[in-house]
């Protein structure tokens, strides 16, 4: 038996991020630190938190949501977020008989000043190649499950659109005022694999 | 340019749309039947695969945008426009899917032919 743990392997991801980086620094096309800023703005600054304030505006407001679904981009940056990944919003809604869920099949696009950087998962070929092709079986997993009679709406953002979903208001939120009703909105629930 | 760190803020913030503010006629109306061009592309595209030869229906008219796939090859922007399109999930994955659920995938012009 070995007396020492073996280094962990880097995955193939860690390693090609390492290569494209050093590429990219080697040619003068960017300084390491603005790397660094880069990640701590999505990190820290940027995140879910920004969606759940859209949505619970949404809720609050019937003027807002309106002009949510019909210009996402110019209603979210009403809120005071645009930007890197976000430049062209659409904004689907969950009803009664649709239910919205997200993904890329192609690589990993996501609403940034929205939700922040993508969860792993999210970025998983079984994610990408599966919520196309079975996407009730990749919502049982998240724990919901929905009648047959309503339509499950893959929306797979290969182009230049990014999407977020409005999910349905909980039941017995009725007297929440918008703080209240943004705390109860999930990252997972504006992506479309969970409900609320 | 270089990439520092003083301009992560502003890039951030700002962003970089694809859209293109050009009066570009879009060769298809939003109701209209379209199948998906069989293209294998070995450079960049933005096609899914599994689309190939489907039919759809054009949802939204999403507007114009650059055109990746010349785009990414420094091979012009050709402007063009990107629409949802609407495919029964039946169409795509056949009688095992469920009857009521659909996809809808944002494709170009140059990716659509008339159904």
């Amino acid at each position: 038996m070995a007396k020492t743990k073996p280094a962990p392997v880097e995955s193939e991801t860690a390693i090609r991020v390492r290569a494209l980086e050093a590429i990219l620094i080697e040619k003068g096309l960017i300084d390491p630190k603005a790397i660094d800023a880069l990640v701590d703005t999505y990190e820290t600054k940027v995140g879910p938190r920004n969606g759940a304030k859209v949505v619970a505006r949404a809720w609050f407001d019937p003027a807002y949501k309106q002009r949510l679904l019909a210009d996402a981009t110019s209603a979210i940056k009403e809120l005071g977020f645009s930007g890197m990944q976000g430049e062209d919003m659409v904004v689907v809604e969950n009803t009664d008989s649709v239910h919205n869920v997200i993904v890329c099949t192609l690589c990993s696009c996501y609403p940034w000043p929205t939700l922040g950087l993508p969860p792993v998962w999210y970025k998983s070929a079984p994610y990408r190649a599966r919520t196309v092709s079975d996407p009730r079986g990749v919502l049982k997993e998240f724990g919901t499950i929905l009648p047959e009679d309503v339509e499950v709406r893959v929306w797979d953002t290969t182009a230049e659109l990014r999407y977020l979903v409005l999910p349905k208001r909980p039941a017995g939120s009725e007297a929440l005022g918008e703080e209240a009703l943004a705390a109860l909105v999930t990252r997972d629930s504006m992506i479309g694999v969970t409900v609320l | 340019m270089l990439l520092t760190p003083d301009l992560v803020p502003v890039i951030s913030a700002s962003g970089q749309s694809a859209r293109v503010d050009e009066k570009i006629a879009a060769r298809f109306k939003t109701g209209t039947t379209v199948r998906v061009r069989n293209l294998h592309p070995t450079t960049h595209t933005r096609l899914p695969g599994y689309l190939c030869g489907k039919v759809g229906t054009v949802e939204i008219d999403h507007g114009v945008f650059i055109f990746p796939d010349t785009h990414a090859h420094n091979l012009g922007e050709k402007p063009q426009h990107c629409y949802s399109i609407r495919f029964k999930a039946t169409e795509v994955w056949g009688p095992t899917a469920a009857a009521n659920d659909t996809l809808r995938v944002d494709l170009f012009d140059d990716y659509l032919d008339p159904a």
